[in-house]
Parts: C-alpha cells; sequence; structure tokens
C-alpha cells in the first residue's frame, strides 16, 4: 500500500497531464458531436425522403463497427486516398463523427417524445413549419434530452481512451509509458482506473445539478440510455 | 473487388476469433450480471454493497482500461492467454452493464409474484429461481440483444492486448499490403454485418414480444 | 344581410383513396355561434383542421372574409393566425409558463413587443379568469384550467373566428362548466366561433345554429330548438335519441 502511495505521488503529475487531454478530446468531440446530431436528427424527423439514405447510411456505420475501427479507418486509411489529418485531428473527428452520431438518436427520440399536438396548436396560432421547430418543439426536445446527453457526456470521457492508440497524449498515454518505464502495469492502471472514477464521478454530479437546474414541471421525465 | 475478396479471406479467422470472445464475455457477462442482480434486489445489506460497488466501478472506467488491468493481474496468478484474459476482461465489463439490464427487469416484475411464490411454500431463493428469473429473462431479452452487439464492438478492444481478433488481423494485413483503408475498411464491414444481424434479430424478437405479452 | 366571416363551399377531403369530409358547404356570419355535432370518425376534426389549413382540403374552396383562402399563392400561416384553434388535448405549450404559452404568437408570429404582449396576455387571462395563475407551468394546472388557458392564448391572436374541437370532452364532468363558462361569455360577447361538441345542453343554449355531421357530410342543420325538438332527418334523430341533453357521450 505504502509502496502504490509513492508510485501514485510520483506518476500522478504526468497523469494529470494526460487528463487534460482526455477532458479536451471529451469536450471538442461533444461539440463536434452536437452540430453533427442535431441537424442530423431534425432531418430524420422532419426531412424528406431523399435525405433519409445518407443518414442511415451515416448512423448505421458509425453505430454499427467499433470506435477502434473507425479510429483506424481515419488516421491510418484514409490517408491512402490523400485525406491525411494529425494524430489530434483524427482523434477529434472520428470521436466527434461517432458521438454525432449517438447524439442524433437521442435528439431524435426526444424530440419524438414531444406530442404531434405540440405542434399542430404551434401551428394553429399562425407559426411556420420552422418557428414550431424552433420556438416550441427544440426548447421542449433539448430538456426532455438532457437525460441521454448526460450519458453519452460520461460515455465519451471513457471511448475517449482509445486515441492512445494512434499515439495522442491522453491518460491512456501517459499510463502507458509510465507502466513500461517503472514495471509497474498494475499500479499505474488501477490509478488510471481511479482517475477515471473519480472524473465520471464528478461528471456526473455536475450533470445532475445542471439537470436540476434546468428542470420544468412536467417536463422532466427521463429517458435513460447506456 | 477481387482485392476485397481476398482482403475478405485474410479476415474470416479473426473472425471466429471475435465472434468467441464475445461469446465467452456475454455468457460470462450473463452469469455475473443475473448473480448480481439478484443481490441488488434481494440481498442483504454486505450483498447490496458489493453489487453496487462492482457495477458503479466497473461502469465508470473505460473498458480497455480493465482490459489492461485483469490482463496483468490474471498473468501474475495463472499462464493464461490473451484470448482468455480478454474475454474475462470483457465478461467482468458486459457483467456491470448486465446487473444494470437485469436489475431494471427484476424490479418490473410485480411484488405480487414473490407472494403468490412464498404463498404455496416456496422458499425465498427457491421463488427468485423459479418465479421470478425466469419472468425478468424474458422482460430483459430486448437489452441483452443490445448488449451483444455492444459487447460485439468492445471486442475489438482485445486488440491491446494482441489477441489475434479482426482488428488485429486487419492491422497485419494492412502492414504487409500496404492498404489500410482496405484493410480497415473490410473490419468494418464485418461488424456492420454482425451489428445489422443483432439489429435485426432485435426487431424481429420485438415484434414477437409485442404478440405475446 | 351582413357579409360572411367565414364561407366554405363544396369542401372535400380524402386520406388517400378514403373521402372523409365530402361536399360541405355552409357560411359563418359575424358573431355566429355554430355547434357541430355528429358521433365519432364523421369527420368533424378533419373539417375544422381543413377551415384554417391545419390540413389541405382535397377540393372545394374557403374564404375567409370575402378573400379566398385556399387559392395558391396563399400565406397560409397568416390565414391560422386569424383563426383561433381549441383542442381536445389542450395543447399547451410544455415548456413554457401560461403566460409565455399566451404570449409566444403575439411576439414570435405578430412581432409585437414583450412588454405589451404580456399586458395583453395578462388581459386576456383576466377574460378567462386564470390571471393569477400565470406564472404556472401546464403540469401544474387542472385540466379545465389548461382548457381556459388554451382559449386565452388562441384569443391573444384576436382571431376573426375561433375554432373548437370538442374542447370539454377529455375533461372530468365537473371540470366542463368552467370551460362552458367561458365559451358561453366569449359568445355574449360576439365572438364569432364553430364548435365541435357533445354538450346538448351548452348547444341548445349558446348555439345560434346547430349543424348535424355524418358520414362526412352535412345532413341537417337549424336553430337548436328545430334540430333537437323536430328532428327533420331520422338519422338526427337516431343520434339525439342516444344523447341525453347535457351529457357528453
Ligand atoms: N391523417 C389521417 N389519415 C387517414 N385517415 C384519417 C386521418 N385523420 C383522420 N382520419 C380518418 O378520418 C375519419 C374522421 O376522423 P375525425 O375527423 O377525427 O372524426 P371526428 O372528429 O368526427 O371524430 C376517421 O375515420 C379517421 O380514421
Ligand atoms: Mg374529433
Amino acid at each position: 500500500m505504502k509502496e502504490f502511495l509513492a508510485y501514485a505521488k510520483m506518476a500522478l503529475p504526468d497523469l494529470l497531464q494526460g487528463t487534460v487531454v482526455t477532458l479536451e478530446l471529451t469536450a471538442g468531440a461533444l461539440l463536434i458531436g452536437l452540430a453533427i446530431g442535431l441537424p442530423l436528427s431534425l432531418m430524420r424527423v422532419y426531412g424528406g425522403r431523399l435525405i433519409q439514405p445518407l443518414c442511415t447510411a451515416y448512423l448505421t456505420v458509425f453505430r454499427g463497427t467499433p470506435l477502434l475501427v473507425q479510429l483506424f479507418v481515419v488516421y491510418y486509411g484514409l490517408p491512402e486516398i490523400g485525406v491525411a489529418f494529425s494524430r489530434m485531428t483524427a482523434a477529434f473527428l472520428t470521436l466527434g463523427c461517432n458521438s454525432g452520431a449517438y447524439q442524433c438518436e437521442y435528439f431524435r427520440g426526444a424530440i419524438q417524445a414531444v406530442s404531434t399536438g405540440q405542434m399542430q396548436a404551434a401551428r394553429g396560432i399562425g407559426m411556420s413549419r420552422l418557428q414550431g421547430i424552433r420556438h416550441i418543439i427544440l426548447p421542449q426536445a433539448l430538456r426532455l434530452v438532457i437525460p441521454a446527453w448526460s450519458n453519452e457526456f460520461i460515455a465519451m470521457v471513457k471511448y475517449t481512451a482509445i486515441v492512445f492508440l494512434i499515439a495522442v497524449p491522453d491518460l491512456m498515454s501517459k499510463a502507458k509509458i509510465l507502466s513500461s518505464q517503472n514495471f509497474a502495469p498494475i499500479q499505474t492502471y488501477v490509478l488510471v482506473a481511479m482517475i477515471y472514477l473519480v472524473l465520471v464521478g464528478a461528471l456526473g454530479l455536475m450533470l445532475h445539478v445542471v439537470q436540476q437546474k434546468l428542470a420544468v414541471p412536467g417536463l422532466d421525465f427521463g429517458m435513460d440510455k447506456r | 473487388m477481387q482485392a476485397f475478396y481476398t482482403m475478405l479471406q485474410f479476415l474470416l479467422p479473426g473472425l471466429g476469433v471475435t465472434i468467441s470472445v464475445t461469446a465467452i464475455a456475454l455468457c460470462m457477462g450473463c452469469c455475473i450480471g443475473a448473480l448480481m442482480a439478484v443481490m441488488r434486489v434481494y440481498g442483504g445489506l454486505v450483498a447490496k454493497a458489493i453489487a453496487v460497488c462492482y457495477s458503479m466501478v466497473v461502469r465508470a472506467v473505460p473498458v480497455v482500461v480493465l482490459i489492461f488491468i485483469l490482463f496483468f493481474v490474471i498473468s501474475e496468478f495463472v499462464d493464461l492467454s490473451p484470448f482468455m484474459s480478454g474475454a474475462i476482461a470483457l465478461g467482468f465489463a458486459s457483467g456491470a452493464y448486465q446487473t444494470e439490464i437485469f436489475r431494471g427487469a427484476l424490479l418490473s416484475i410485480p411484488q405480487g409474484q414473490m407472494v403468490a411464490a412464498r404463498g404455496i411454500g416456496m422458499s425465498r431463493a427457491k421463488a427468485i429461481r423459479c418465479i421470478i428469473l425466469p419472468q425478468a429473462f424474458r422482460v430483459a431479452i430486448p437489452s441483452l440483444i443490445n448488449e451483444v452487439s455492444l459487447v460485439l464492438k468492445d471486442s475489438s478492444l482485445v486488440f491491446v492486448i494482441g489477441v489475434p481478433e479482426l482488428m488485429r488481423r486487419a492491422q497485419y494485413a494492412s502492414a504487409s499490403t500496404m492498404e489500410p483503408l482496405l484493410a480497415f475498411g473490410t473490419a468494418a464491414f464485418f461488424y456492420i454485418m454482425m451489428t445489422l444481424f443483432v439489429s435485426k434479430l432485435l426487431e424481429a424478437v420485438e415484434k414477437r414480444f409485442a404478440i405475446s405479452f | 344581410m351582413p357579409l360572411p366571416v367565414l364561407r366554405i363551399e363544396k369542401l372535400c377531403k380524402s386520406f388517400g383513396n378514403t373521402a372523409v369530409i365530402t361536399d360541405v358547404s355552409f357560411d359563418v356570419i359575424p358573431s355566429e355561434v355554430i355547434v357541430v355535432i355528429g358521433s365519432s370518425g364523421t369527420g368533424k376534426s378533419t373539417m375544422l383542421q381543413c377551415i384554417n389549413l391545419l390540413l389541405r382540403p382535397t377540393s372545394g374552396r374557403i374564404f375567409l372574409e370575402e378573400k379566398e383562402i385556399t387559392a395558391p399563392g396563399v400565406n397560409q400561416d397568416n390565414v391560422r393566425r386569424q383563426m383561433g384553434m381549441v383542442f381536445q388535448e389542450f395543447n399547451l405549450f410544455n415548456h413554457l409558463t401560461v403566460l409565455g404559452n399566451v404570449t409566444i404568437g403575439m411576439v414570435k408570429v405578430s412581432g409585437i413587443p414583450a412588454k405589451q404582449a404580456k399586458e395583453k396576455a395578462l388581459q386576456e387571462l383576466e377574460r378567462v379568469g386564470m390571471a393569477e395563475h400565470c406564472e404556472k407551468y401546464p403540469a401544474q394546472l387542472s385540466g379545465g384550467q389548461k382548457q381556459r388557458v388554451g382559449i386565452a392564448r388562441a384569443l391573444g391572436m384576436d382571431p376573426k373566428v375561433m375554432l373548437f374541437d370538442e374542447p370539454t370532452s377529455a375533461l372530468d364532468p365537473e371540470l366542463t362548466g368552467e370551460v362552458l363558462a367561458v365559451m358561453q361569455k366569449l359568445a355574449a360577447e360576439g365572438m364569432t366561433m364553430i364548435i365541435v361538441s357533445h354538450e346538448m345542453g351548452f348547444a341548445r343554449e349558446v348555439a345560434d345554429r346547430v349543424i348535424f355531421m355524418e358520414n362526412g357530410t352535412i345532413e341537417e342543420q337549424g336553430i337548436p330548438d328545430q334540430i333537437f325538438s323536430t328532428p327533420r332527418s331520422e338519422r338526427t334523430r337516431k343520434f339525439l335519441s342516444v344523447i341525453r341533453p347535457g351529457k357528453s357521450v
């Protein structure tokens, strides 16, 4: 135990440096995912027939394959056809596009959970479809999506843990280096696990507070997903 | 097209490994999940605490980290192949998620079932085993099928400890043919086929259930 | 004879191959209160939704104050703004307070400044007796209160005609009174209204004209006394015989 504490003290600064990168990746991926997922979900629900196959293809590819495959296709595969990214860009892009697909489904679920009567009533007082979506449907859907979106947030922290495989200097990457330098894989990865545990716990708590702050009576039924 | 076909053939053994790892992990996760869920819902204080901690901790840690930890811990004590270590790690991870699935299912079974079972003279344990669990299992089936595709995708992570599954084969291929797009693209193709199959299965099952319930 | 507020000419509506409304024509004069009765599934809701263009009529023409609103190129949003619609299921905007429900149309559609909209909204809420609940959310209201807010929301847009689709059908019997009272008050104030309702007592008391619909068309229409006491059509008689006055079906 004493040994472990000493090792932890030595390793922690490096690991925390990696943790910052992990959090940056998480935030970036979530934002890119939001920028993709929200419009995509609107297309899915309100879009014409012609764009549906495109949406379906996107969702099938990104939800139907492991993130690892996506990462390798983007980082190793795409340069073959002349589209090369830096490690960091590849990581942001892959995580973001992946999250976009999942966020699309969460938003779609939330939009569809808002009853059709809401749109009817919006049209009834003279709103256009676009106004109805903007002022009536989206404000409700965005509140309904918060639980699912919180889960996606937390899941994303964990998903980023594979980018060390293309040598992005995140928490895992630092761990890998420390572990081989000190021949202490178990201690290192247990330490890493503890850091993730704290991260996830703190984020969970934070998101819970946000949820309570944004609650509107009658609009707080959860849509929990893994 | 020819190149794609050759690649398909080359990756095929990896597909077998991926499926085996997934199958072992799912079975193990199912046992752990069912047990932990029962402990959580019907257990005493200690059992409850164990189940809660297990599920919370494991679900908070990335699966790759769990794979590394278990791989190194296991190799301290026994000489297991990376394949088995990987499968066990995945099973351990899936167990936590399946705990939540089973817990939800258990809680959805009306209280009256237990009362009725005790009423005809069953012990608590027997009532859980013979009356509650079979019903909970049925309720859980859609989520369990969904878990299949999640574990299938997570199984790509045992790549990191050198298990020769799809991704590892794809990496060999990519290195030897210098065609990473084809290699990883083909791997992606395999995964899409498998997850599509699982989601079709899920649809079929949900249709069945819609009628029988 | 005053000019009609609303004129409906040979209105037809089908979904795919099933005709739901066939050849419905009638005029609505200013301040007239029309109650539409008829068994469920005969197309009363469909007709109301065609009238304010929530549904596109298959054929036929509709005129709002002599202007054809079914003509191509007419701004449909603008048409809907001029007709208030009250729904059976209330359809209050769940994320907005009572006040927000009434002001949002004024602000976002009519472009009235927020402060002015609020004043006007409070007046409308006063009219339906809901002003003191203006900070509550829909989930905190009873059904009758919700519907009164629904009415205030429609009134806020200064509609030329109000359309009610079974406004009390989703309410517990003891709550219908407060909503009917509001509608009666509006009628007395001279609001032009088309009301789909099963409240026969209300129809008898408040309606200027009762329209009985059957199989997507007007089977019979007339002043309430005539319809309820001496219906000409056998079908009307049959329908009325299964409904006791004042009760909802
Ligand atoms: N969007 C639709 N598509 C197909 N059929 C519809 C649609 N809306 C209504 N209908 C049909 O039209 C008929 C009339 O419905 P509705 O206008 O709601 O009747 P009412 O309001 O008189 O009860 C019903 O048979 C209903 O099934
Ligand atoms: Mg109706």
